[in-house]
């Protein structure tokens, strides 16, 4: 299978392409970036022909790609990969408005290729082992949940709105509601939020507080903050608590980890040691291709935590609870 | 010397009582409660005597103190018993369970002439007078967001007391209070309030909340309380700034890890977890409180405080009732 990947812009592309290479009779071909720098970097890091135009690349024989361009530019380039007949493995946040999202659902069913959101945090491995104990009532019913997606402000294009659609709140809400809605079962019905910037001298968010409710009632909440200091020991963390009438529970996507105090670094650094979650996401996505399956996450799945950020933002905004 | 008399042999009555054991500025004289056993058995220990009513203790004992340790629903009834007999109060939290009970115990303390002090006991905890005074310090610089946690099996205590909203007012206003008095004493006041809880769904004996706060400062602070755990208590904060974070785990600054053998005798093994301190911070609060009655001085909590912090509980429990946010002040955008 011949796999091509769509911009360097979300540096999520480059563990992806590590991935396609590990994986049998799956071939990274070509890269394509309007970045010229970045776009010959990466075709000579992984060894394969680069377009500096995306519609080139589109033009290839290439079943599959990649996309990890500018948030706002997935569902351009989603459409145009959909009307070449390629299937696409899209990075998250699935789009910046629910109007693209659903864009690229439709091109993608009306050309019969696969769409996929890049949610890798559902192929962690203690992740997937808490969603096992979910589903098979070792926590009784489930009633509330807490949840963290921190990290570091990523500056660059991430900071400008007009690319990234928001700051912290868009960027990482998405993960972990796909997380609980994968987990329940159940769609988000209702978001409050608070929602400001904090940390940085930014021109978006990057700081903020979700409270949910969702269709079954469960009550949750969310923390996206960009909240992670430059001494704290590793990039950010995903972790979730879970309480049901039988236990709780807590996990930590990354809690497997070696902490190094190197005093050449000057710092305190976690390294991570537990399963590498982007292969198990990539994987299943050529599997899905090659059988030609609905893929385990969904446009659709995109498109609703896409919906609960902007809720977010609108709650914020209004000072009061959005209903979805 | 201050002659004090503990009422309820409860769990905090017993911890206040080995506290004044332990104290040279006050002395336990008299323990007061309905059930015969329990009083008794607590007043014996510490060489008090034991009344089955608080106003029989007040005839025949020379007190100047009255430390009200019962079920929050009885707070005011007692507060007002003692401060009209002109004996300071010492009184567990939280202050009760609305502001009117609140209002009028300030009041009948404030026209008797007697304090009335608040056991807001996580200001006394070594580790969040740290956390506060790191702040001050601006040790990690202006804040932008603060994450509590405090909970752990549901209590089991007297008459259940606990499971009824009419007296402990759930666990938004019994335990999430502390982190809620915290948060005020360390960030100011908090402008409005978004809660979520599983009180009033179908859970006897299990509770959880998700509390958002926003402070007119700006900051947005994330408390949540359980007593939805099968086993244990603990409790968490983080504190993230521009500068730095401050994290603390109670679970993880445990100092001691022992794991007994079971023994030929028959008993089982267990691990036994200990973070031990000279001082209990229930100690450290009473003498505290004792010295403030001696010398005058403000206490480190005051009722007021103690009234704010049921005002953001009951904000809280509103939110959780409506589904709306609760504007406590106005300013903040």
């Amino acid at each position: 299978m011949k796999v091509g990947i769509i911009s360097f812009a979300h540096m999520h592309a480059y563990s992806y392409a590590t991935c396609l290479k590990q994986l049998d009779n799956v071939e990274l071909v070509a890269v394509a970036d309007d970045n010229p720098l970045r776009v010959t970097e990466a075709a000579k890091q992984f060894g394969c022909a680069y377009y500096s135009d995306y519609r080139e690349l589109l033009a290839t024989d290439v079943d599959a790609v990649v996309v990890c361009t500018e948030n706002a530019k997935h569902a351009d380039v989603v459409v145009d990969a959909a009307k070449a007949g390629k299937h696409v493995l899209c990075e998250k946040p699935i789009a910046t408005t629910l109007d693209d999202a659903h864009r690229m659902i439709d091109a993608c069913r009306e050309h019969g290729v696969i769409l996929q959101i890049a949610f890798p945090v559902r192929f962690n491995t203690p992740m997937r082992r808490v969603k096992q104990m979910i589903d098979e009532g070792q926590l009784g019913r489930i009633v509330a949940m807490r949840g963290t997606n921190r990290g570091q402000n990523p500056g660059g294009w991430f900071v400008q709105k007009e690319l990234s659609g928001g700051g912290a709140v868009l960027d990482h809400t998405v993960h972990v509601i796909d997380i609980m809605r994968w987990y329940l079962n159940s769609e988000v019905k209702e978001v409050y939020a608070e929602v400001d910037t904090r940390f940085s001298d930014i021109a978006c968010d990057d700081c903020g507080l979700l409270m949910l409710e969702f269709e079954n009632g469960v009550i949750a909440s969310h923390d996206p903050s960009w909240s992670r200091s430059e001494t704290f020991p590793t990039w950010g963390d995903v972790t979730l608590e879970i309480v049901g009438t039988q236990g709780v529970t807590r996990v930590d996507a990354f809690a497997q980890h070696l902490t190094v105090y190197s005093d050449l670094d000057n710092k305190v650094k976690h390294d991570f040691w537990g399963d590498e979650m982007d292969l198990g996401l990539v994987a299943d996505f050529i599997s899905c291709v090659r059988e030609g399956r609905t893929p385990s996450i969904t446009g659709e799945d995109g498109l609703r935590a896409l919906q609960v950020a902007l809720a977010a933002y609108e709650s914020a905004r209004l000072r009061k609870p959005v209903r979805l | 010397m201050l002659n004090v008399v503990v009422v309820g042999a409860g769990t905090m009555g017993t911890v206040h009582a080995e506290a004044y054991q332990r104290m040279t500025q006050a002395r336990l004289v008299a323990v007061v409660d309905i059930r015969e056993d329990v009083g008794t058995a607590l007043a014996d220990r510490y060489g008090a005597r034991h009344y089955l009513r608080l106003e029989d203790a007040l005839l025949q004992e020379d007190v100047q103190v009255v430390d009200v340790c019962v079920p929050t629903y009885l707070h005011r009834g007692y507060v007002e018993q003692a401060a009209r007999a002109k004996k300071h109060v010492i009184c567990e939290k939280p202050i009760a369970l609305t502001a009117e009970d609140a209002n009028a115990m300030m009041e009948v303390c404030a026209r008797e002439g007697v304090r009335l002090l608040i056991g807001h006991v996580v200001r006394f905890f070594p580790e969040y007078q740290r956390a506060h005074h790191l702040v001050q310090l601006g040790a990690v610089g202006p804040v932008g967001t603060v994450r509590t946690f405090r909970g752990g099996a549901f209590p089991i205590a007297w008459n259940d007391w606990y499971a009824s909203a009419d007296k402990s007012g759930t666990l938004i206003t019994d335990l999430c209070i502390h982190d809620f008095d915290f948060l005020r004493w360390t960030f100011g006041e908090v402008a409005r309030v978004y809660a979520k809880s599983l009180w009033k769904q179908a859970f006897n004996r299990m509770d959880h909340a998700l509390v958002s706060l926003r402070f007119s400062s700006g900051v947005i602070a994330h408390v949540e309380g359980t007593w939805a755990a099968p086993s244990g208590f603990r409790t968490a904060f983080e504190i993230a700034g521009t500068g730095g974070i401050i994290q603390h785990a109670s679970d993880e600054a445990t100092s001691i890890h022992t794991d007994l053998r079971a023994s030929e005798s028959g008993t089982t093994g267990v691990a036994v977890p200990e973070s031990p301190l000279v001082k209990s911070p229930y100690q450290v609060e009473l003498e505290h409180f004792i010295d403030c009655l001696i010398t005058g001085h403000t206490p480190l909590v005051t009722a007021e405080d103690a009234y704010e912090a049921l005002r953001i509980s009951l904000a809280a429990l509103q939110s959780v009732q409506t589904g709306e946010p609760v504007f406590l002040r106005e300013g903040l955008q």
